[in-house]
């Protein structure tokens, strides 16, 4: 049996040059699979059997202040589920060492990410219909603590093509094409929630410090496109634990990792450990189609080339008829539709075929074993 | 200014809600209100609260006025005497009914010597704080809560005597024990309840020691020759009741024992018991498959040809026979005549159930197990004294649980049976465990109740001394005889043709969704398709349409309903499910193609 040369490499570099590679063979055997393991079944049973502990093990870490991220069972399900959008999109954001240095400038940038509305540094806001403007009544000790002034929201308002004027603390904008009341309230909540600085998709940024003593931000929220984009960012070590970001933004690789490092830790901050190889083959399974697939009836059980395992799984009827109406032919190389109709399994033992003819060969009455 | 609310409504304003309240508990306990009446002022709200409707639960206790019980030792001496009844007492206000409402502002002392000015009342007796079936079990008051609970609850399955009347009585499940004793540890409150003459469980010795390894975890060990002498023994009745139903078009049932000619007729050995009447008669002993009420039937579907027929009626056979695994004695026989004026039958048949393997047993202290081992009475372990113990209980079920109660009335019950007296074990007022110890001493054995004892089967003195002693133990009702299943072959469905669910059909165990998980990722592929061959059938496919053929295997001749007959047809071998599968798709309309023998 040839051993993958990374794995001799390794070996070498741990044991020696002149190590005994006899030694390595047997435990590389020893590591593979068997042809015809059900190696899918193994991993499913060995998460699934994990997972029915969790539900009654929840913790609950209540008037903690630092930033509350889905875990548990919840959690796996968004990860297997590959859903778009995430309860609790988080960021880790670690910066280039001359920043990361400073608590100052850290500190800054952490101010400078979180995403600021006009409606948060707004008061009260009314509409005029005599006048037909809307009144915006800044909050100066607010704009104070974000380093905001009123040129700020009046450099957006002017990219927003609208008319206004500053009187004191209050902003009065007219529009040319908003005269109704209607229109107003729209152009109002659109205005409200203009982005004046920071990130879109960043709510929270919380200082961290490491041990070696420099310092890093946690968000609440995640904008992995923007945050990579800027200067004072390592790419390297920053990551989000939004898995379909991480797919757009990075790749389907990152995104593979994501989901194996995001479900073990789930497991393990339960006190559960699945082996990692259960969760690599779920991840690839993932991802093996270039975009990330969920677990489930719009993912890959809903692709699954048997028309029978299709139906097996949900929603039959559609999927019976979908499969009729394209001419589609079951080759009954899966689980679900050799169970249906009683025939050999094609994992394990089912895997082999051997055929013992004794004497005359059989009868064709008897036959039947490549049903298609 | 309060609010008074009178079942809940609001009905007017007074100026002092509180002293109100005193007013008319006050008026209540002269007797002007009825005692059923309960008010209370909430401070809070500031409202007064008046009960008068029914369904609320209320709790005597004795009112005390300035730290001092209302009811005397004078009046107590006239209780006795019988110059006086409780009715009496609730008259003159000296014991009140209180509700949950009331009771909010009650200040209730356990015992009389706790009294304070500050209290309003006093428990009659402190074992109140349990309810009926707890109060009749010993020394709860030493036992965990929970397994109070649990003890409780165990008694309520124990098979006694349920009726007195049980003997023309036609219940389902109906048990009684053949002999049963009064408990030697008793309480008070099990001769007020008449549960003296209603006892249930039989006073046992019993030995605290694991054995063999059969009475681990939870498990018991029975002393196979006191069962043989009739320990625990009990009887099962099985009614069995039948109607002479009327139909439409004058015809009707018939019980009888059915004639050779009548459809379904079983043999003739199975309509043995019959008398001339078509019932079996009381003393029988019947056997499973035996007919116990025979009966026939019109047809259930009249067909064209019977129509011509007319007078010669074809009947049907549909007698009553014994249920499967419930054989027994006819015990009795009635009939009378149902409220619709047919003739009505019912039966009962008795079934012998003594001590099985299997076969749960509990003490009432919630310490209950099933028997895991009938040993004989050679083998088993004995005392110095010769005293063999009937039943043997692991220690292992002791220390988690706390429940004292089991060792107390273990020891008690060995003083109890030494003395030739009972024991009071009631709560908080019964006779105190030291005493009882040092009875035990003065009878020659040790305080602890301890003993050395002998393996029965090498005859060595066993190193530790064994805890014996006499209790109380009852039968509860769940019969490995009534409970036991098994099938190899058996009774199948028609539409899929897969066994049968359930015990009374005789059903199998199905290997569901996730079992069959198991075996693909065992890998047990082929071992996998033999557990689901129930269904097999072998399906002529022809092999030019894909749809399923007729084929006579004898002739070797098929047909295909579009290819005529010299279509090839190929065999098949698939599931039940699945040709029924195949019929569904084509019955919405889907075509299912065969392709059989061919790689796509």
């Amino acid at each position: 049996m040839e051993i993958p040369k990374k794995y001799v490499e390794k070996f070498n570099k741990i044991y020696g040059e002149k190590a005994n590679l006899n030694e390595l063979d047997k435990i590389y055997s020893r590591s593979l699979i068997t042809p015809g393991e059900a190696v899918g079944v193994v991993a499913a049973q060995s998460i699934g059997e994990a997972s029915t502990q969790m539900t009654l093990r929840t913790k609950h870490a209540a008037g903690l202040t630092s930033i509350h991220i889905t875990s548990g069972l919840p959690r796996l399900i968004e990860i297997f589920d590959a859903k778009k959008e995430i309860s609790t999109p988080v960021m880790s954001i670690k910066l280039k060492p001359e920043t990361a240095k400073s608590k100052q400038k850290v500190l800054d940038f952490a101010n400078a990410i979180i995403e600021i509305k006009v409606e948060d540094i707004v008061t009260v806001y009314n509409i005029n219909m005599k006048r037909k403007a809307i009144e915006f009544t800044l909050d100066r000790d607010t704009m104070h603590d974000y380093g905001l002034t009123a040129r700020d929201v009046g450099s957006k308002l002017k990219e927003m093509n609208v008319e206004f004027s500053l009187e004191g603390d209050t902003i009065n904008v007219k529009s040319k094409t908003s005269d109704t009341l209607k229109k107003l309230m729209k152009l109002r909540n659109k205005i409200s929630a203009t982005t004046i600085s920071g990130v879109p998709g960043i709510k929270r940024s919380v200082l961290n410090t490491s041990p070696d003593g420099t310092f890093w931000i946690s968000t609440a929220g995640s904008n992995l496109d923007i945050i990579l984009k800027k200067e004072e960012v390592d790419v390297k070590e920053t990551t989000c634990n939004d898995i379909m970001e991480t797919a757009k933004v990075l790749g389907i690789e990152a995104a593979r990792n994501l989901i194996i490092e995001e479900s073990n830790n789930t497991l393990q901050s339960v006190g559960l450990t699945v082996d990692l190889r259960h969760i690599f083959l779920i991840a690839d399974a993932m991802c093996s189609e270039g975009e990330v697939r969920g677990i489930g009836r719009y993912g890959i059980s809903g692709e699954t080339e048997s028309v029978f395992a299709r139906a097996a799984f949900e929603t039959p009827f559609k999927h019976l008829v979908d499969a009729s109406l394209n001419h589609e032919t079951d080759s009954f190389n899966f689980v679900a539709d050799n169970i249906i109709s009683n025939q050999v399994v094609p994992v394990g033992t089912g895997t082999v075929k051997l055929v013992y003819r004794h004497g005359r060969e059989n009868k064709e009455e008897t036959g039947g074993e490549n049903k298609e | 200014m309060s609010l008074i609310f009178v079942n809940g409504k609001l009905v007017g304003t007074t100026d002092d809600g509180e002293k109100l309240e005193k007013t008319l508990i006050d008026e209540r306990r002269k007797g002007e209100i009825k005692p059923f009446v309960n008010l209370g002022y909430r401070k809070r709200s500031d409202s007064l609260v008046i009960n008068t409707d029914g369904g609320r639960l209320t709790r005597a206790l004795i009112v005390v006025k300035d730290g001092k019980p209302m009811v005397t030792d004078d009046d107590i001496a006239l209780l006795e005497e019988g110059h006086m009844t409780w009715e009496d007492l609730v008259a003159k206000g000296k014991i009140e009914y209180l509700d949950a409402e009331e009771e909010e502002n009650a200040y209730v002392a356990l015992n009389e010597k706790d009294l304070t000015k500050d209290h309003t009342h006093l428990e009659i007796t402190p074992l109140s704080v349990f309810g009926t079936q707890a109060s009749m079990l010993p020394f709860v008051n030493h036992s965990n809560a929970h397994r109070n609970v649990t003890a409780v609850k165990s008694v309520q399955q124990g098979v006694g005597t349920y009726a007195s009347n049980h003997m023309v009585r036609m219940d389902n499940d109906a048990i009684v024990a053949v002999d049963q004793q009064r408990p030697i540890v008793t309480t008070k409150i099990y001769s007020n309840k008449a549960f003296n003459s209603h006892p249930l469980g039989q006073n046992i010795v019993v030995a605290v020691v694991s054995y063999l390894g059969y009475n681990m975890d939870d498990a018991i060990i029975i002393n196979k020759s006191s069962v043989e002498r009739g320990l625990f023994r009990s009887f099962f009745f099985r009614p069995y009741k039948v109607e002479e139903a009327k139909y439409t078009g004058g015809q009707s049932d018939l019980i009888t024992v059915p004639d050779k000619d009548v459809t379904g007729y079983r043999s003739e050995d199975a309509y043995k018991h019959l008398d001339d009447d078509g019932i079996a008669y009381p003393g029988a002993i019947v056997e499973n498959g035996d007919v116990l009420i025979g009966r026939v039937s019109p047809p259930r579907f009249v067909s064209s040809v019977d129509k011509f027929r007319l007078g010669i009626q074809k009947r049907v056979e549909s007698s009553i026979e014994v249920r499967m695994g419930e054989g027994g004695v006819v015990e009795n026989v009635f009939v009378t005549s149902s409220g619709e004026g047919n003739k009505y039958v019912s039966l009962k048949v008795r079934q012998d159930r003594r001590v099985e393997i299997g076969d749960k047993f509990g003490s009432r202290s919630g310490q209950k197990g099933v028997v895991g081992m009938l040993l004989p009475q050679e083998d088993m372990p004995f005392t110095l004294s010769g005293i063999v113990p009937d039943l043997l209980f692991s220690p292992f079920s002791i220390p988690s649980r706390m429940a004292m109660a089991y060792l107390f009335e273990l020891l008690s019950g060995k003083v109890g049976a030494l003395g030739g007296r009972y024991i009071d074990g009631t709560s908080f007022t019964g006779e105190n465990i030291d005493d009882i110890q040092k009875e035990l001493h003065a009878h020659g054995f040790r305080e602890n109740g301890v003993e050395i004892m002998y393996n029965g089967i090498t005859g060595e003195a066993m190193q530790a001394r064994i805890f014996v002693g006499n209790m109380m133990y009852v039968r509860l009702k769940h019969f490995v005889a009534n409970k036991i299943q098994y099938r190899a072959r058996g009774p199948i469905q028609l539409l899929t043709r897969q066994p049968t669910e359930g015990k009374s059909k005789s059903g199998g165990l199905r290997l569901g969704e996730m079992e069959k998980d198991c075996f693909v990722a065992y890998g047990a592929a082929l071992a996998l398709k033999e557990r689901f061959d129930s269904d097999k059938i072998t399906l002529p496919v022809c092999s030019k349409c894909g749809l399923i053929a007729v084929y006579n295997a004898k002739k070797r001749i098929g047909h295909c309903m579009l290819d005529g007959d010299d279509a090839p047809i190929k065999l098949v071998e698939v599931s039940a499910s699945f040709k029924i599968l195949l019929d569904e798709l084509k019955s919405v309309g889907l075509y299912p193609k065969i392709l059989v023998g061919k790689k796509v």
